[in-house]
């Protein structure tokens, strides 16, 4: 096809576009013209509201995949219901649920099979939870060599307070049989063709049973928003959002281990210190994707931004990781030394932790502004970025672009 | 195609009761870049997922797309015949990647003139049952909307060749367009759809 077919789509779909816009004036919905150019090719993306959400980035329509603007997390570490991502694999999502007749049920290799109502599980002890929710595929634009796949800039993640029940009690409830491995997850949401691998993921018995691995019916104090998983989801803190599973309505508890398409050969890391293997190459052996691991961005200045010579900024931002809780953060300037920023409070160890540093810069010019990371263990934010086939777990050290006035 | 994208208009509507809660998520807007072999990527591809899954993707060569029709073969089971995989990577390769070789061709046997062949190897029946909605309408609904509609035949050759707006939901049809069947074709499916009886 010539290129003067595809400008002429183009400016068609730009007319459309426009002529789509003067239409909705007239109905009682707002729709958003705006759109966004995240920093790598074929990055233009429109800003859109969707049920219960503000405008957020689309990547994808069906199933939906909407990021969250960046801007938002300067609003404080807790990232609000209406902003937070989302993303589904398979486009039979649910758009209408029965909060009656809904229920949670527990089988496999368990004594008592258990089918619970969400009045059911309000009944048990509750336990809350600050915990970090991060897509896998979370920066996935900025992956270099590019990879195939959703194509998140770092808005793939969010921070909530999640209420609910673990997962421990209501498995003692049912009573395991001394031979389970792992329990399954199922949701709602379905494929579009019978054929396709339904989406459910596997948890080994230990982790499952920690006490800290929960079902959510509770998002910041209110109830989930449906495209996060409404009534109830999986809360798995400190792991990829992978094993978060939306809708959970079957919880499968089995003497063998999961081996369906979502566990094997989707979300699998190198099975290496770093989960990561030379660029354009096949890693040796793979595990499942697992904990996070540490990160940190500046969030009170964006790429781009002006400020004034001379005068003190006061930087903000957040760090997390996969539960071993942040140590330090320490930010540079053009390559300058690293200065110690202060850590703001602490919400628990899965949680985005604020921090804070002063900036001075003396003269007018480009500054380029880092933040590191380093947690309890000693693990810290890699000056080289890391490289997977897949583009999981992106975590290189973080730099915006200043233009000191 | 002017229709589909004139229903960008989004529908934003949350409804509670005490006990359901219901959504409704935007009509969807965008089909494949016009080109060679875009009618069977709509056909094939938007049955699962929307466009956009295609242009956010990094520019790459071939062999990405190659991989990427492999996997919708292979782990996602999406039924494309074998004998139009090369013309889907050829099509994408060149509209949403870097390949600027030359297009395959794309060819539709038009001695084929069962409609429910046609209907099988150009993915109709893939968002399409003759008995039970799946993304599209059961064509006994079809059939019924139409049974009194004295230009039944051309709606439903229309809806064929131009798509739909999205009135059965919120996933308007992909145009089938002449580039790939026959007028022979598009009246023997048209026919067939309308032949369904509701039971």
């Amino acid at each position: 096809m010539p290129n003067s077919s595809d400008s002429s789509a183009h400016s068609r779909r730009a007319f459309l576009r426009k002529t789509a816009i003067a239409a909705a004036g007239l109905t009682a919905t707002p729709l958003l013209a705006e759109t966004i150019k995240m920093p790598f090719a074929n990055g233009d993306r429109d800003l859109v509201r969707y049920p219960q959400k503000r405008p957020m980035i689309r990547l994808t329509t069906r199933p939906p995949q909407l990021e969250t603007p960046f801007a938002v997390f300067n609003e404080g570490v807790i990232t609000p219901n209406d902003a937070f991502f989302v993303r589904y694999h398979l486009a039979g999502i649910p758009t209408s649920i029965d909060t009656d007749t809904f229920r949670v049920d527990i089988k496999g290799t368990v004594n008592n099979p258990l089918s619970l109502s969400l009045a059911d599980l309000k009944k048990f002890d509750a336990k809350e939870v600050v915990a970090v929710l991060q897509c896998s595929g979370n920066s996935r634009g900025f992956v270099m060599p590019r990879v195939g796949g959703g194509q998140s800039g770092n808005g793939a993640m969010g921070n909530a307070k999640w209420k609910g029940v673990p997962l421990k009690t209501i498995l003692a409830k049912a009573g395991l049989k001394a031979d389970s491995k792992q329990v399954t997850f199922n949701g709602l949401d379905k494929p579009v063709v019978e054929k396709t691998p339904d989406f459910a993921k596997a948890l080994d018995i230990d982790h499952a049973t920690d006490g800290e691995v929960m079902i959510a019916y509770e998002m910041n104090g209110k109830e989930l928003p449906v495209l996060n998983g409404f009534p109830v989801r999986l809360i798995v803190p400190g792991y990829y959002g992978t094993y978060w599973v939306k809708h959970v309505n079957d919880i499968t508890v089995i003497n063998d281990t999961l081996n369906n398409f979502w566990m094997n050969p989707a979300y699998r890391i190198p099975d290496n210190e770093t989960a990561s293997c030379d660029p354009g190459t096949a890693p040796k052996a793979t595990v499942p994707i697992n904990r996070y691991n540490v990160r940190s961005f500046l969030t009170s200045l964006q790429d781009g931004a002006q400020v004034k010579a001379g005068q003190t900024i006061n930087l903000k931002g957040i760090a997390f990781d996969g539960g071993i809780g942040i140590r330090e953060v320490v930010v540079s300037s053009n390559n300058g030394a690293w200065t110690q920023a202060k850590l703001g409070k602490d919400l628990g160890k899965y949680s985005f932790r604020e921090w804070h540093a002063k900036w001075t810069p003396a003269r007018p010019g480009n500054y380029t502004l880092r933040v590191r990371a380093t947690n309890n263990s000693g693990q810290m934010q890699t000056e080289k970025p890391l490289w997977n086939p897949s583009g999981y777990m992106h975590n290189t050290i973080e730099t915006t672009q200043i233009a000191v006035v | 195609m002017k229709n589909i994208l004139i229903a960008s208009i989004l529908t934003i509507g949350l409804v509670a009761s005490a006990k359901v809660v219901t959504i409704q998520l935007p009509v969807e807007t965008g089909t494949y870049k016009q080109g060679d072999g875009v009618t069977l990527a709509n056909a094939q591809c938007l049955t699962c997922h929307s466009a956009d899954y295609a242009s956010m993707q990094p520019p790459k060569p071939r062999d990405f797309w190659s991989a990427e029709v492999g996997k919708m073969k292979a782990k996602y089971a999406a039924n494309i015949p074998d004998d139009q995989t090369n013309a889907l990577v050829a099509y994408f390769a060149k509209n949403y990647g870097t390949d600027t070789g030359t297009t395959t061709t794309v060819h539709f046997d038009s001695t084929i003139l069962d409609p429910q062949v046609i209907a099988t190897k150009m993915g109709c029946l893939q968002c399409h049952n003759t008995d039970k909605k799946i993304i599209g309408p059961a064509y006994k609904d079809v059939a019924l909307k139409y049974s009194k509609d004295p230009n039944a035949m051309d709606r439903v050759r229309e809806q064929i060749v131009n798509g739909g707006s999205g009135k059965w939901g919120t996933v308007p049809m992909p145009p089938y367009g002449h580039a790939l069947l026959t007028q022979e074709q598009i009246d023997a499916l048209a026919k067939w759809v309308l032949s369904q009886k509701v039971q």
